[in-house]
C-alpha cells in the first residue's frame, strides 16, 4: 500500500493531521493572535468613543516621560548588547584561535549566567554592586572612589549583560568553529596574516553568527520587564506598561500604545538581524568546516588569557553568590558582607512557601506538555504532510517570539477579563490555568524548533520502509517517527520547563492572588517587605536550582540522543 | 532507549493529568466559609492577621489578593459587576473616599465599642459608616544608622532639617503618583505650611534626593540595605524594619499628621457576614494586639494596647505631639489629589537631576557665601531659590474643580479629550520648570564666581 | 600577462614530519627544476598534500630543509613566503565578489588600485571569465570556481604553483577539459608547478615528472614513461597502470615461482624477486603456440574476462597463476568463453624483474 500526497481537502488519509491542525490553529488564534490583536486595537482606538484614531500614539510621543522610557529602552538593550559582546569577544577569542587549557571553564561560562533569571539576581547585585554595597564600600574605603555599577540604567545593564552573553559566545563560538579552515589558508598563502587576516577574512565570515546572537539579546532585554522593576527603574518601556495597566487601569490606553511599540519594535530588530543573514548564510557554500587554525599559547599569554577568563566567571558568578549570601544572611545593610548567617530563610521557605512551589511544578510542568505537544504536531504536520496553508502553522508560533510577556499579560486581561470559566465564578482573566497557556504560548516557539530539530534527524525513508510494510501513517508516527524523535522532544520538555518555571513578565500581570501564585511570583512578593529579602532570596536559590537541574539533564538527554543518532547510518 | 523514553513520556504525562485533576477538583472545594480580601497590606502583615483570624474561626478560609492601593481601587472598579471581594483593606482614606463616591462600599455597624472617634486630630472612621479605621500611621523620617555614621551626618529630627545641605544626595522619598501614603505626606505638608510655602520645603528636601521610588516600599529598602541614608517613609515602615533587626531608626518630626488605616465591605459582597466577623476581629483587643508585632508596628486605634507595647513605642494617646499638628482636610485632599499628584511629578520626579544639580549649585554658592559675606552675591542666591521655588499654578488654581478635572485620568464625558490636555498642561508646566531650574543654577553659580 | 621569468626551483633535503608522535614523511629528498609541471601522486594516506601544504608552510614543523629559489623556507610562515596555493575546496570567500577575491592578494602586497584593476582583468581573462567578476562565489559552477581560485593566485604572480588535488570534485567531463586547460595555462606562464593527485591518469597526461608516495617516503621520481616502463619497486609497478606481478626466485638461470611456473631469463640478480608483465604484453591464442624468439608461451585456461570497450581483459589461470591478458576489441571480435584452455605468449623483452 503506497501513501499517495494529499489528494483533497478532506481525503481520509488527511483527515487526522487535518483536525489537529485546525485544532492547533485554533488554539493560537485564541490564545495568541486575538489578544495581541485586541492589544492593537485598543491602542489604536480612541478610548471614549472607540473610532480609529492615532492620538493615543500622539499623546505617547507628546510625554516626555514615554519618550524618555522609549529611549531609555533602547538605550539599555543596545548597551547590554555591546558590553556583552565585550565579555563574549575575547571568550570566543580564546577557544577558537587557541589551545587553550581553559576552554571547559568558558564552556561553563557559557551556561551559568543562564540559569538565573536576571530579576532573581537583582535585587543581590544591588547589595555587591550598589553604591553602598560590598564592592564600592571596599573601594572606597581603601581606594577613595566608586564605581556607579548599579546607578540607574547601569545596573539594568549591568545585570542583563552578565545575564544575556552567553547567546552571543555560543552563537559567535559556532560561527568560529564553523569556518572552513582553508578560507583562513588561501589568504595566508596570499601573504594576508593577523589583523588584516582578522579584519577582511574571519570577521566578516563569523559576522552572521554574531548578528543572530546580538539581536536575541536585543530583543529579549528590550523586552524584559522583571529585571527594571526590581531594580525600580521604570522609566523604560515594559515597566511603564506594566505599572499604566496595573494603577491606572485597564481601560488606559497608554499601556497599549506601548505594548504596541514594544512588538514592533521587537519586529524590526527581528528583521534587521534577518536582512543581516540574508544570502549570507556561509556555512553552506563553505564545503569544509574544521575551524580557525588553533596555535598554542605562549605563558605571558596564558597568563592573561586565564586572568581574562577567571575575572569574568568572578562576575559572572556574582549574582548566584550574592543571592547566596542574602539566602542565608540574617541583616545585610551597609556592611561588605551580613552581619550573620541562619538557616531560618529556607525554613520559612520550605514551611510556608509550599504553594509557590506546587505551584511552579503544577504549571511548567503543564505548560511544558503542551508544548511538546503542539510542538510535535506543527513539526510532523509542517514537514511531513502537504495540507495547504501549514506553513501558517509555524508562523504563528514563531510569532509569539515578538510578543513581550507583558503584553501577551495584557492582552489576556483584555480578551478574558469577561469571560467566566465554566462551573466557576471566575473570570478567565483571574483564573489559574491562564497562566498556564501564557507559559506555554511563550515557550511554544523554542519547543517547537526542538521538535522540528528532532524530527529532521528522522529521515523520511524510516517512514516510507513502515509504510510499504503495510502500516498505516498514523501507526508509522506513533511506532517510529515519535520514538526515534524522543530524544529531542524530551529535551525540549526540559527546557521549556525550566524557563516556564521562572517566567516573571506574564505571570506578573495574570496574578490575582497568592494562592495562585508561582515561584516567580513569590519572589517578587517577597522583595516588597523589609523582612522578606532573606526567604526571598532562598527561594530564588531554589528556582535557581530547578533551572539548573533542568538544564543539565536536557543536556543530558540530548548528548544521549546524538550519541544514538550517531549510530543510525542513514541520516538526511 | 527509545523504548525508555516513550516510558518516561508516558509517566510523565499521567503525572501531569493527575495533578491537574487534583488541582481542579480542589479548588472546586474551597467554596464555603470564604472570605476574599482585597488589600495594600505587606505579606509581613496579612500573614499575621489570616493566621490568627482562621485559628479563632475554623470554618473560614481568608483569600487575600494583593494589589497596590489603586491597583486594588482599579481592580474592584473593574469587577463590580461580577463583583467577588468581600473587603477592602488599605491604608490611605482617600482611596476609600473613591469607592464610596463611586458606591462600591456598603455600611457596617461593628459590634466592638468604645473606641475612641479620633487618633491625633483624625477621626478614627468614616462618618457616613462605609469604613472602620483599626490603626493609624504616623510619617516621619527613617534612616541608617552605620550609614549616618560612615558618612558623618547628623540624625535628622524635623522636615526642615531635611533641605540642609549635608543631606545632599543621601535622602529617598517615593512619589505622590506612585504611592498613596506618599501622596499623603505630600498633601500634610502642603495642608500644614500652606501651598506656596509647602511646596518650596518640599522642593528643598527634594533637591537633595538621591532617588525617586517607585513604591513606597522602595524607600525603607533603600535605607535597610544602605542604598541611601535617609528616608521620608510612613511610621510602620521605619518602625517594622527595625523590628526586623535591620540597623535604622525613626522620628516623627513636629509636623506630622496621623492618618488610619481603613477596612470596608465592599458593595454585594459574596461573604457578607464573614466579612463582618473579619472587621470586628481586627477591632478587639486580640487584633489590636497583634498590631504590635516588631514586623507589622502599626499604631493600635485601642488606647488599652499600648498598655502591652514594648518600650519606646509610639503612644499618640498619651503623647499629645504626635499628629496633633495638622488638621488634615479630606475633601481637599480628594480634589486635588491627581492634580498634585502631576505638579509633583513633573516639577520633582521627572526633572530630578536638574533639581539636585541646582541645589547643589545654590548650597556650594551658599557656603562659600558664609566664609565671604557678599551682598550682590547674596541677592543672587535669594533669587536662584526663589526660581526653584515658582510654581506654574496658585492653590486657588489647584481647587478649581474644572481645571483639577482635567487630571482626572478616566474620562467621564465622550467630549473630553482629557488625556490630550493634561499631557498639554504637563508639557506646559516641564518648560517652566526646566527653564527655571536652569537659570537657577546659571545664576547660583555666577553668584560663586563671584566669591 | 607576461611570462613568469622569475619562477623558481624547488629543492627538497631530508624531509620528515609528524603529527604528535605518527611520522607522516620520511627522508623526502627532491629536487624540482624551475618551470617544470611536478605532480605528487599516491594513494590517500601516502603524505602527498602533507609534503605539499609543507611546501607552502602549513602544518606542523618538519624536519630537512625546504628551499624555493635557493632560499630556505622551513620555519618562514606561509604568509611570508610568496607560494601560490589553490585549495582543494577553492575556497573562495562567499562574502566578497569575484573580483575581490581575485584582488586580495595584490591588495596585500599594497599595489595601487588602478594597477590592481588591470592586473584582476588580465587574470580573469585568462582563465576566461572576466564577465563573472561581479558576482560572488555561490552564484558560480564548481568549474568556474576552481578557475576563479586559479586566476586568484597567478595573479599575485608567486614563485611557485601548489595545487592541492583541484580537479577531485569536479565530474569526469569536465576535469579532463580542466588539466588540459590547467596545463596549458602553465606552459604559457611557464610557472614551477607542483600538482597534487590519486588519478595516475591526470598526473600521466599533464605531468613533466612526478613522484610516487607511499606512506610518507618518495617511491620513486621520474617522468611518467619512466615511471611506468621501469617501476623500481613493487609498489610503483603496481600503482601506476595494471601490472601481473608474480613473486619467485632465481635459481640456476631461471625465475621460479609456485607451481612449476619456470621461465629461463638473463640477469645479474639473484635470491628472492618480483617477476612483471604488464597485460598488454600478454596474448591469447586458442591454438597451440610454442616459445619463440619473441615469447614465452605458457597454456591456461581462461577464468573469468571483463569487457573494457577498448580492450578485453581476460584472467587466465595457468600455472597456479592468474595472469591478466588485454586483447584490444574490434567490432565483431569473439570474446573467448570461461573455461576455455588457451595458450598464453609472454612477450620476453616485456618482462621486468624486481628485487624483493
Amino acid at each position: 500500500m503506497t501513501v499517495k500526497a494529499s489528494s483533497g481537502f478532506l481525503s481520509r488519509s488527511n483527515f487526522g493531521p487535518k483536525a489537529l491542525a485546525i485544532l492547533i490553529a485554533l488554539f493560537l488564534i485564541m490564545f495568541l493572535a486575538v489578544p495581541v490583536a485586541k492589544v492593537f486595537i485598543v491602542a489604536f482606538q480612541d478610548p471614549s468613543t472607540g473610532s480609529f484614531t492615532l492620538i493615543n500614539f500622539v499623546d505617547f510621543f507628546k510625554t516626555s516621560l514615554f519618550r524618555e522610557s522609549f529611549w531609555n529602552s533602547f538605550y539599555v538593550s543596545s548597551v547590554s548588547v555591546v558590553v556583552a559582546s565585550i565579555i563574549a569577544l575575547p571568550l570566543a577569542y580564546f577557544t577558537s584561535r587557541f589551545n587553550f587549557g581553559g576552554t571547559v571553564i568558558i564552556q561553563t561560562l557559557g551556561i551559568v549566567p543562564l540559569i538565573m533569571p536576571p530579576f532573581v539576581g537583582a535585587v543581590a547585585m544591588q547589595l555587591l554592586f550598589g553604591s553602598n554595597g560590598s564592592v564600592n564600600l571596599l573601594l572606597d574605603e581603601h581606594l577613595g572612589f566608586t564605581i556607579p555599577f548599579m546607578e540607574g540604567l547601569n545596573g539594568v545593564i549591568f545585570v542583563q549583560s552578565i545575564h544575556y552573553f552567553p547567546f552571543i559566545l555560543i552563537n559567535l563560538s559556532a560561527a568560529l568553529a564553523n569556518i572552513d579552515r582553508s578560507m583562513e589558508e588561501s589568504a595566508l598563502s596570499l601573504g594576508s596574516n593577523g589583523m588584516r587576516l582578522f579584519r577582511r577574512i574571519v570577521f566578516p565570515l563569523s559576522m552572521p553568527g554574531y548578528v543572530a546572537g546580538a539581536s536575541i539579546v536585543f530583543i529579549k532585554v528590550f523586552d524584559d520587564l522583571g529585571t527594571p522593576l526590581l531594580l525600580n527603574v521604570n522609566n523604560m518601556l515594559a515597566p511603564q506598561a506594566y505599572l499604566r495597566i496595573s494603577s491606572v487601569g485597564i481601560s488606559d490606553p497608554m499601556g497599549y500604545v506601548i505594548s504596541v511599540i514594544l512588538v514592533i519594535f521587537s519586529l524590526f530588530a527581528m528583521w534587521v538581524a534577518f536582512l543581516a543573514l540574508r544570502g549570507k548564510d556561509y556555512a553552506t557554500t563553505q564545503k569544509g568546516g574544521g575551524g580557525l587554525m588553533k596555535r598554542d599559547m605562549k605563558p605571558a599569554e596564558k597568563f592573561i588569557a586565564y586572568a581574562i577568563v577567571l575575572f569574568i566567571l568572578a562576575v559572572v558568578l556574582s549574582p548566584h553568590l550574592a543571592l547566596g549570601l542574602l539566602s542565608f544572611g540574617t541583616i545585610w545593610s551597609y556592611s561588605v558582607l551580613p552581619d550573620a548567617y541562619t538557616l531560618e530563610h529556607y525554613v520559612e521557605v520550605f514551611s510556608s512557601a509550599g504553594d509557590f512551589i506546587k505551584n511552579t511544578l503544577l504549571y511548567a510542568g503543564m505548560a511544558a506538555t503542551i508544548d511538546v505537544v503542539i510542538g510535535t504536531a506543527i513539526a510532523y504536520i509542517v514537514w511531513r504532510t502537504k495540507i495547504k496553508g501549514r506553513k501558517i502553522l509555524d508562523y504563528l508560533a514563531m510569532s509569539a517570539l515578538a510578543v513581550p510577556g507583558v503584553v501577551l499579560g495584557i492582552g489576556y486581561l483584555r480578551t478574558f477579563y469577561q469571560f467566566d470559566v465554566p462551573f466557576k465564578d471566575i473570570p478567565l482573566a483571574n483564573y489559574w490555568l491562564i497562566i498556564v497557556i501564557a507559559l506555554a504560548i511563550r515557550r511554544l516557539p523554542y519547543a517547537m524548533r526542538a521538535c522540528v530539530a528532532a524530527l529532521q534527524q528522522v529521515s523520511v525513508s524510516l517512514e516510507e520502509a513502515s509504510e510499504s510494510l503495510g502500516a498505516r501513517k498514523m501507526t508509522t508516527v506513533k511506532r517510529i517517527v515519535i520514538p526515534l524523535m524522543t530524544g529531542g522532544i524530551l529535551a525540549g520538555f526540559v527546557t521549556s520547563f525550566a524557563t516556564a518555571a521562572v517566567e516573571l513578565s506574564a505571570t506578573i500581570m495574570l496574578v490575582s492572588s497568592e494562592a495562585d501564585a508561582p515561584i516567580a511570583y513569590g519572589i517578587y512578593v517577597f522583595m516588597q517587605s523589609a523582612a522578606g529579602r532573606g526567604p526571598g532570596a532562598a527561594l530564588g536559590i531554589l528556582a535557581v536550582v530547578i533551572v539548573a537541574l533542568g538544564t543539565y539533564v536536557s543536556n543530558r538527554i540530548i548528548q544521549k540522543a546524538n550519541q544514538k543518532n550517531a549510530m543510525s547510518p542513514d541520516q538526511h | 532507549m527509545a523504548f525508555q523514553n516513550k516510558e518516561v513520556i508516558k509517566k510523565l504525562t499521567t503525572v501531569v493529568i493527575g495533578s491537574t485533576a487534583l488541582m481542579l477538583s480542589l479548588s472546586v472545594n474551597a467554596a464555603d466559609g470564604q472570605l476574599t480580601i482585597v488589600t495594600s497590606f505587606p505579606s509581613d502583615l496579612t500573614k499575621v492577621f489570616k493566621k490568627a483570624f482562621e485559628k479563632d474561626n475554623p470554618g473560614i478560609k481568608l483569600e487575600i489578593l494583593k494589589k497596590k492601593t489603586t491597583a486594588g481601587v482599579k481592580y474592584i472598579q473593574e469587577t463590580s459587576a461580577k463583583n467577588r471581594t468581600d473587603l477592602f483593606w488599605a491604608s490611605a482614606p482617600d482611596a476609600f473616599e473613591v469607592l464610596k463616591d463611586d458606591s462600591l462600599l456598603q455600611k457596617y455597624e461593628s459590634s466592638v465599642k468604645g473606641l475612641p472617634d479620633k487618633v491625633g486630630a483624625f477621626p478614627v472612621n468614616d462618618p457616613d459608616g462605609y469604613y472602620k479605621g483599626f490603626a493609624a500611621a504616623g510619617y516621619g523620617i527613617m534612616w541608617n544608622e552605620r550609614y549616618i555614621k560612615a558618612k558623618k551626618l547628623p540624625a535628622p529630627a524635623q522636615w526642615a532639617d531635611l533641605t540642609k545641605a549635608v543631606y545632599h544626595n543621601h535622602v529617598g522619598m517615593s512619589a505622590p503618583s506612585r504611592s498613596g501614603t506618599t501622596h499623603l505626606t505630600v498633601e500634610t505638608l502642603l495642608q500644614g505650611k500652606g501651598w506656596d510655602e509647602g511646596w518650596k520645603m518640599q522642593k528643598e528636601i527634594a533637591g537633595n534626593f538621591k532617588t525617586v521610588t517607585e513604591r513606597s516600599f522602595g524607600v525603607p529598602d533603600g535605607v535597610n540595605s544602605g542604598n541611601f541614608g535617609i528616608g521620608i517613609v510612613i511610621d510602620f515602615f521605619g518602625l517594622s524594619s527595625k523590628g526586623s533587626g535591620f540597623p535604622v531608626d525613626f522620628v516623627y518630626p513636629t509636623a506630622t499628621t496621623l492618618v488610619p488605616a481603613n477596612i470596608a465591605i465592599v458593595a454585594n459582597a459574596p461573604n457578607k457576614e464573614n466579612a463582618g466577623k473579619f472587621i470586628d476581629y481586627l477591632l478587639e483587643p486580640n487584633g489590636q494586639e497583634l498590631l504590635l508585632d516588631p514586623k507589622i508596628r502599626r499604631l493600635p486605634v485601642n488606647p488599652a494596647t499600648y498598655a502591652k507595647a514594648p518600650e519606646g513605642f509610639p503612644n499618640p494617646f498619651k503623647d499629645s505631639s504626635i499628629g496633633a499638628a495638622v488638621k488634615f482636610d479630606l475633601t481637599k485632599s480628594k480634589n486635588r489629589y491627581n492634580l498634585v499628584n502631576s505638579l509633583f511629578d513633573v516639577m520633582i520626579t521627572y526633572r530630578l537631576d536638574d533639581l539636585r544639580k541646582a541645589t547643589k549649585a545654590i548650597q556650594d554658592a551658599e557656603a562659600a557665601l558664609a566664609k565671604k559675606p557678599n551682598d550682590d552675591a547674596a541677592k543672587l542666591i535669594a533669587e536662584a531659590r526663589a526660581l526653584i521655588a515658582k510654581l506654574p499654578i496658585a492653590e486657588a488654581k489647584s481647587l478649581d474643580k474644572e481645571f483639577a478635572g482635567i487630571f482626572k485620568k478616566k474620562r467621564k464625558k465622550a467630549t473630553d479629550k482629557v488625556t490630550g490636555r493634561q499631557a498639554e498642561v504637563e508639557q506646559e508646566w516641564d518648560k517652566f520648570v526646566v527653564e527655571n531650574y536652569a537659570k537657577a543654577k546659571e545664576l547660583a553659580e555666577k553668584a560663586q564666581s563671584m566669591l | 600577462m607576461t611570462q613568469n621569468k622569475s619562477t623558481a626551483g624547488i629543492s627538497i633535503k631530508n624531509l620528515g614530519l609528524s603529527f604528535g608522535t605518527t611520522e607522516v614523511l620520511k627522508g623526502v629528498n627532491l629536487e624540482i627544476e624551475p618551470g617544470e609541471f611536478f605532480s605528487f601522486l599516491g594513494p590517500s594516506g601516502s603524505g602527498k598534500s602533507t609534503l605539499l601544504r609543507a611546501i607552502s608552510g602549513f602544518g606542523p614543523d618538519p624536519t630537512g630543509s625546504i628551499k624555493i629559489g635557493g632560499e630556505e623556507v622551513t620555519g618562514l610562515p606561509a604568509w611570508q613566503r610568496n607560494v601560490g596555493m589553490v585549495f582543494q575546496s577553492y575556497a573562495l570567500w562567499p562574502h566578497m565578489t569575484i573580483r575581490k577575491n581575485v584582488a586580495f592578494g595584490l591588495e596585500e602586497r599594497k599595489v595601487s588600485s588602478t594597477e590592481i584593476d588591470g592586473r584582476v582583468d588580465d587574470a580573469l581573462d585568462l582563465v576566461g571569465l572576466k564577465h563573472l567578476a561581479d558576482r560572488t562565489p555561490g552564484q558560480l559552477s564548481g568549474g568556474q570556481q576552481q578557475r576563479i581560485a586559479l586566476a586568484r593566485t597567478i595573479v599575485v604572480e608567486p614563485r611557485v604553483l601548489l595545487l592541492d588535488e583541484p580537479l577531485s570534485n569536479l565530474d569526469a567531463n569536465l576535469r579532463v577539459q580542466m588539466r588540459r586547460d590547467i596545463l596549458a595555462l602553465q606552459r604559457e606562464l611557464g610557472l614551477t608547478t607542483i600538482f597534487v593527485t590519486h588519478d595516475q591518469e591526470e598526473a600521466n597526461t599533464i605531468s613533466d615528472r612526478m613522484a610516487v608516495l607511499d606512506k610518507g617516503i618518495i617511491q620513486q621520481i621520474g617522468t611518467p614513461v619512466e615511471l611506468y616502463d621501469q617501476p623500481q619497486n613493487r609498489f610503483v609497478a603496481s600503482f601506476l597502470g595494471t601490472a601481473n606481478i608474480i613473486e619467485g626466485s632465481i635459481t640456476e638461470g631461471h625465475f621460479v615461482a609456485e607451481k612449476d611456473f619456470k621461465i629461463p631469463v638473463k640477469t645479474d640478480l639473484t635470491g628472492n624477486i618480483y617477476l612483471v608483465i604488464r597485460p598488454q604484453s600478454v596474448t591469447i591464442s586458442e591454438t597451440e603456440v610454442t616459445e619463440n624468439n619473441r615469447s614465452y608461451s605458457l597454456k591456461g585456461n581462461i577464468e573469468y574476462s571483463e569487457f573494457l570497450g577498448e580492450t578485453v581483459r581476460y584472467s587466465v589461470l595457468s600455472n597456479g597463476h592468474s595472469i591478466l591478458a588485454d586483447e584490444s576489441h574490434l567490432r565483431g571480435n569473439k570474446i573467448v568463453a570461461n573455461g576455455q584452455d588457451v595458450w598464453i605468449e609472454i612477450e620476453k623483452d616485456q618482462i621486468l624483474l624486481l628485487d624483493r
